[in-house]
């Protein structure tokens, strides 16, 4: 097939407009234009004719309808080996497919028969498969497209590789070998997915839901069945319980045991109480006895201590007596003593007034020696103090200040200093007289002596013989002497102050102030031992002592003797007293003894005053002890009899906790009997409940119509599974048994490919993959690469190339197609797509190529006929 | 001369669920119909009681309309006399069903729910041994042994279990001693259980179900008449034709020269009977490769005038030769892939279930091609 002509009308931009592509020839087509100029158009148009059927608009077909609208027209003129055709499809509004013979103008068909038509065309019939030597801006055919494009692709290529080659066909299976793959696979995909998982909505995922529905069902039902038995069971062991214990005769039986150890009990309890009270009644009695055994046991014990208790009292009468004698004598020898004390006492008094008397006498005869003497000191001293006076009043008048002293001592240095200082500062001169002319030169008439230095004032003369007067003058400063003449001065004015012409004068007035000095000292130091508090104190103490002076009688006697008269006298005294208090104790003692023997009579009075109150009256003593005894006798005779019954009853007492013990025991058999009778009836109700429900709602059945669907259904799976390794196995054994024979089948394509290949690439060879029928890898200086991994040009170019081997191959079969390609290249470099250029001219000699590009200047190497659009409307 | 109907293993409710939704209720209602056919055939050969030995229910809790029915229907006629006996399905641990059922059963029915005798006529006693549970593990017919009866009557027993082999159940515990009616005296001992009609000796017969409910007897449903003339007589009995659903299984063996198509023509039965017949084919031999698929496809292609029919050919041996080969490809890929199934069937190496499979690959393989051919 040849396509010569291509219109298009109201596509895309070109609403209400239309373009046409005339004249294509064999060999290479170009349509080169900018973007924008419809050459896409023309290839989407183009595609559309032949691929989408009239009727339909699914998106490919939308896309041709201009956005305002309308109605999409393309047409084609094709030329195959039965002839020239016009193939026109009109889309949505007066949709319409025909075919016209040309020469004739003839309609060959329409609608269905033209859409018939042109898909033998495109795929087998006489033109062979062409879908797959379309390329597409961008697509190198390489890229994962949808899974509907891809399968429809790759089974045109099958097709076309079946179809060339006959002799293969017998090889690999060819279309039956396909078909029954095909069969295969479409009856296992109905059951399982791809990864041999159970199809989503197939029967096989059918059939284990199914029995995974019954085996659920069936294991509940199992459950409600089992539960059903059991109850069905419970029940049976239930009523028959409820039967035994409900039997009459047991029933009776239970009740008789109830009354009779009713009974039994009744009577214990009974007897019982009455042992209480009899043991009550005998401990009773008992302890009446023991109290009056008591009283009478104290009556005896109070009458006998009664009587201890006289006697008792009688000796203590006695000891108080003895006591109260022993006391009476001590008192009277204590007052003897006393009396002896007392005189003693006086005596040491007259004794010690006497000595006194004597001492004072003796006193004032000492004061008035003293007063004397004290008169003398007095005189003495006064006598010191005038002469005291005396010194002191010269000394003063003789004394000179120590700082004025000390001053003119230091005024008088620096004097001496000053003038030694002036004399070094004074101009000197000095003679050498020749021999014999000694003292030829006077000064102030005098010679001046030889080499002898000497120093001179303001002005000098000295006389020279023979010679005249020669002046000396110095010219020395007019205040050269002013320090020395102020200190003069400051002395003189010391000096007057002073009183004394010179500094030796100074020295002996010194001197003898000094020696008055040490004078006085000797006097105040007399003066101090005279009177050492002042001679107004002293002359104060002597007018004192004076008034002092009394005139005491004169006494007569020794005062030593008489001392020891009155120290006799004192010692007496202490040896009186010594004698009272040795005897002090003795009369303590006897009192003590008195004190304790009346207490000791008191508490036996009491005690006997209080044993006569319990013991009555003397007389009626022996009858109440007498009638004590006969009581006693009494109650315990009382006693033996109460206790007698009590141990009676005992030894008859039945056993009371047995008797209860029994009751208890039939008692819980009828009770536990009552109480089990009222569960079962409550569990025979609930059981009866439960299983006419369950009988009602025939769960046995159920559970058996279940397990029996269930080994059912298990077997169907199974069915299932068998079928599925069946077609498994049968699948997989075709695809070894054909990827071996295609290894074979696509030699054709290999060789076709090769020489194309050679033209671009140096050492290449390209690996197929046997399910999609599409280099896989490639493998260049003995490296492997896949295709994926190959850069846009390459892939792009290997898919041309690719495209241009199998055209050839339909072409060799006798039956070409046209190659078209839309910007197929536009990854490819300038030098790569010269080869190409030259590989697409080198095919199209005997194919024809038709490209759309807008790369103008690349494309323009490619030479071939270039197309060109030109613009159209449809003619009807 | 006693005259009575002896069956058993009514089964009635039975559900039937491992076949299809519509079989199954033809199935279940051919089994509600038993009890009129019985009663008709007593009616036609002049009985009046009929004696259930058991199984008279699928279940322990048949649904309410299951029980229901059967005694509406038994109620219908009222001059025959039934006696229901406790079978294992029924036993008298369902004694749910048993007061359900006496509540509410209509006058002729007799329960023979209690080991004690039972007077059915002047001088007839029957002696039932009511299975008390499910597998009661002791022969429940001892007692009969020692039963005492009016001089001269006739004793029945009637029973529900297994002698020997002759069990539906697999357990063997509690079977009922062989010699039972010759101990007992027993005039005739009417069992119950076994699915198909046997006769033990001449006074011990098992009646078989009335209506076949599974493949393994292998024979038309029944009962028994039968007729007793007095005292220590032999009885007389006679089987009756109460089926209405055919339960065959046919074995189908295959020679390789065979036409398995034509051999499997000859087995099935005339046309518009297929309809009542439920049948399993068991092939067994050898055929050609094109064979069995012919055989899978004659079955495929009658199933649907039957009830029910399947092929089990499990048990068929295939044979390829190599211009069974031929018929998928003479040479290239299809015929490499028939060779290595081929191999892989025949592979001794491999177990039993990876043969099968390259086996039935093979076939499938085989079909494929007939169907593309055509």
């Amino acid at each position: 097939m040849k396509i010569t002509a291509l219109r298009l009308y109201n596509v895309k931009r070109f609403a209400g407009k239309g373009i046409a592509l005339e004249g294509i020839g064999d060999g290479v087509n170009v349509l080169c234009a900018a973007n924008e100029f419809g050459k896409s158009t023309s290839f989407e148009a183009l595609h559309a004719l032949f691929f989408q059927p009239h009727s339909g608009t699914p998106s490919d077909v939308q896309r041709l309808r201009p956005y305002s609208g309308g109605n999409p027209l393309v047409e084609a003129e094709i030329l195959t080996e039965q002839g020239a055709y016009r193939l026109t499809k009109q889309f949505y509004g007066g949709r319409r497919a025909t075919v016209i013979d040309i020469p004739s103008g003839r309609l060959v068909a329409q609608a269905d028969e033209a859409e018939n038509f042109i898909s033998n065309l495109i795929r087998g019939g006489t033109a062979g498969p062409a879908g797959l030597l379309w390329v597409r801006q961008g697509i190198t055919g390489i890229e994962k497209r949808s899974r509907s494009e891809e399968d429809g692709d790759k089974r045109a290529r099958e097709n076309l590789l079946t179809s060339v080659q006959g002799e293969v066909e017998a090889m690999t299976g060819g279309r039956r070998m396909a078909e029954i793959v095909d069969a295969c696979n479409d009856e296992l995909h109905r059951l399982v997915t791809p990864t041999m998982r159970p199809k989503g909505g197939g029967p096989y995922e059918a059939a284990l839901e199914h029995h995974k529905r019954l085996e659920e069902e069936e294991k509940r039902l199992a459950g409600e069945v089992a539960a059903l038995r059991e109850a069905l069971d419970k029940r049976i062991i239930a009523q028959k319980r409820l039967d035994e214990l409900q039997d009459p005769e047991e029933v009776v039986r239970r009740r008789g045991d109830v009354d009779k150890a009713q009974a039994a009990y009744e009577k214990a309890k009974e007897h019982g109480a009455k042992l209480k009270t009899a043991v009550a009644e005998a401990t009773l009695a008992r302890s009446r006895l023991d109290s009056i055994k008591q009283e009478l046991e104290t009556f005896r014990d109070a009458l006998k201590r009664s009587g201890e208790l006289a006697d008792e009292l009688a000796k203590a009468e006695t000891r108080c007596g003895e006591a109260r004698a022993r006391r009476e004598a001590a008192s009277m020898f204590l007052e003897r003593v006393m009396a002896d004390v007392k005189a003693a006492e006086t005596e040491e008094h007259e004794a010690q007034q006497l000595l006194a008397r004597l001492d004072a006498a003796l006193a004032a005869r000492k004061a008035a020696e003293e007063l004397t003497e004290l008169r003398e000191r007095l005189e003495q001293a006064e006598a010191v103090r005038k002469e005291i006076e005396e010194g002191e009043a010269a000394h003063i008048f003789l004394a000179v200040p120590a700082k004025a002293a000390e001053e003119l001592q230091a005024l008088e240095i620096e004097l001496a200093s000053l003038k030694a200082a002036r004399e070094a500062s004074l101009p000197t001169f000095s003679v050498v007289y020749r021999e014999g002319c000694d003292g030829r030169v006077r000064r102030s008439g005098a010679p001046v002596p030889g080499a002898l230095e000497c120093g001179f004032e303001d002005i000098d003369e000295l006389e020279i013989e023979d010679v005249g007067t020669l002046t000396l003058r110095s010219n020395r400063p007019a205040d050269a002497d002013a320090a020395l003449e102020k200190t003069e001065e400051k002395r003189r004015g010391l000096f007057e102050s002073t009183g004394v012409s010179s500094l030796a004068e100074l020295g002996r007035r010194q001197a003898s102030a000094n020696e008055k000095d040490s004078d006085l000292k000797l006097l105040r130091q007399k003066l101090d031992h005279l009177a050492p508090d002042g001679v107004v104190k002293l002359r104060e103490e002597v007018a004192r002592r004076d008034a002092a002076i009394s005139s005491e009688p004169e006494v007569e006697g020794d005062p030593e003797a008489a001392r020891q008269v009155h120290d006799a006298a004192r010692q007496k005294v202490t040896e009186r007293l010594n004698r009272w208090r040795e005897a002090q104790p003795q009369r303590g003692n006897a009192d003590d003894m008195l004190t304790r023997a009346e207490a000791d009579r008191a508490g036996i009075e009491a005690q006997l005053a209080h044993l006569s109150g319990a013991l009555g009256p003397l007389d009626k003593r022996e009858l109440r002890e007498q009638a004590l005894a006969n009581n006693v006798a009494r109650q315990q005779r009382l006693f033996e009899e109460a206790d007698g019954y009590r141990a009676e009853l005992e030894a008859a007492a039945p056993d009371i906790e047995s008797a209860e013990a029994t009751l208890r025991r039939v008692q819980s058999v009828q009770d536990d009997a009552a109480r089990e009778s009222e569960k079962l009836r409550i569990d025979l109700a609930e059981l009866n409940g439960l299983i006419s429900t369950r009988s009602d709602d025939a769960v046995e059945e159920l559970w058996r119509e279940a397990s029996e669907a269930l080994a059912a259904a298990a077997d169907r799976v199974k069915k299932f599974e068998a079928e599925i390794a069946v077609l498994d196995r049968l699948r997989n054994v075709l695809q070894e048994a054909r990827s071996s024979a295609r290894d074979l089948y696509l030699q054709p394509v290999i060789t076709e490919l090769r020489p194309l290949l050679g033209l671009l690439f140096d050492d290449i060879s390209i690996e197929f993959d046997e399910t999609t029928l599409l280099p896989q890898t490639i493998r260049r200086n003995g490296l492997e690469e896949n295709v994926d991994r190959l850069s846009g040009g390459m892939r792009e170019q290997l898919s041309v190339l690719t495209r241009l081997a199998f055209a050839r191959l339909l072409a060799r079969d006798g039956r070409p197609a046209p190659v078209i390609l839309d910007d197929a290249l536009v990854y490819s470099d300038d030098d790569r797509i010269e080869k190409m250029f030259d590989a697409l001219h080198r095919q199209s000699r005997d194919q024809q190529i038709i490209v759309f590009s807008c790369r103008q200047r690349a494309f323009a190497k490619l030479g071939g006929r270039v197309l060109e659009m030109i613009p159209w409307t449809p003619t009807s | 001369m006693f005259r009575f109907i002896h069956s058993s293993d009514l089964h009635l409710g039975k559900r039937f669920g491992n076949f299809p939704e519509d079989l199954r209720g033809r199935l279940r209602e051919s089994r509600h119909g038993i009890i009129e056919r019985l009663a008709s055939q007593a009616r036609d050969n002049g009985a009046n009681i009929i004696l259930l030995a058991g199984d008279t229910f699928d279940t322990e809790t048949p649904s309410p309309e299951v029980r229901r029915q059967a005694l509406a229907e038994i109620r219908h006629d009222s001059s025959l006399r039934w006696i229901l006996l406790p079978g294992n399905h029924d036993s008298l641990q369902a004694a749910q069903l048993w007061s359900d059922l006496k509540a509410d059963a209509p006058d002729n029915i007799v329960f023979a729910t209690e080991a004690e005798t039972i007077a059915l006529a002047p001088g007839i006693v029957l002696l039932p041994a009511p299975c008390t549970t499910r597998r009661p593990g002791r022969d429940l017919t001892e007692w009969m042994d020692r039963a005492d009866t009016p001089e001269g009557s006739i004793r029945i027993g009637l029973a529900h279990g297994a002698i020997r082999s002759f069990s539906e159940d697999d357990a063997a515990s509690d079977v009922i001693a062989p010699d039972r009616a010759k101990r007992a005296g027993l005039d005739y001992l009417a069992l119950g259980d076994w699915h198909g009609a046997v006769a033990v000796d001449d006074r011990t017969h098992y009646s078989g179900t009335p209506e076949p409910d599974r493949f393994k007897h292998d024979r038309p449903g029944q009962a028994l008449l039968v007729s007793i003339a007095g005292r220590d007589a032999h009885p007389e009995v006679r089987p009756l034709e109460t089926g209405s659903f055919l339960w065959r299984s046919v074995r189908l063996e295959l020679l390789s020269s065979d036409d398995a198509v034509e051999t499997l023509e000859a087995l099935l039965p005339a046309e518009r009977k297929r309809r009542e017949i439920l049948m399993r084919i068991i092939a067994s031999g050898r055929t050609r490769v094109a064979g069995r698929t012919a055989l899978a496809a004659a079955v495929a292609h009658a199933a649907p005038e039957f009830a029910y029919l399947e092929l089990d050919d499990t048990g068929v041996e295939t044979e390829c030769e190599s211009d069974d080969l031929d018929l998928i490809d003479r040479a290239g890929a299809l015929r490499q892939t028939a060779e290595t199934l081929l191999a892989q069937s025949n592979d001794e190496k491999r177990n039993a279930a990876e043969r099968n499979i390259a086996r039935a690959a093979l076939v499938r393989l085989f079909s494929y091609c007939e169907k593309i051919a055509k």
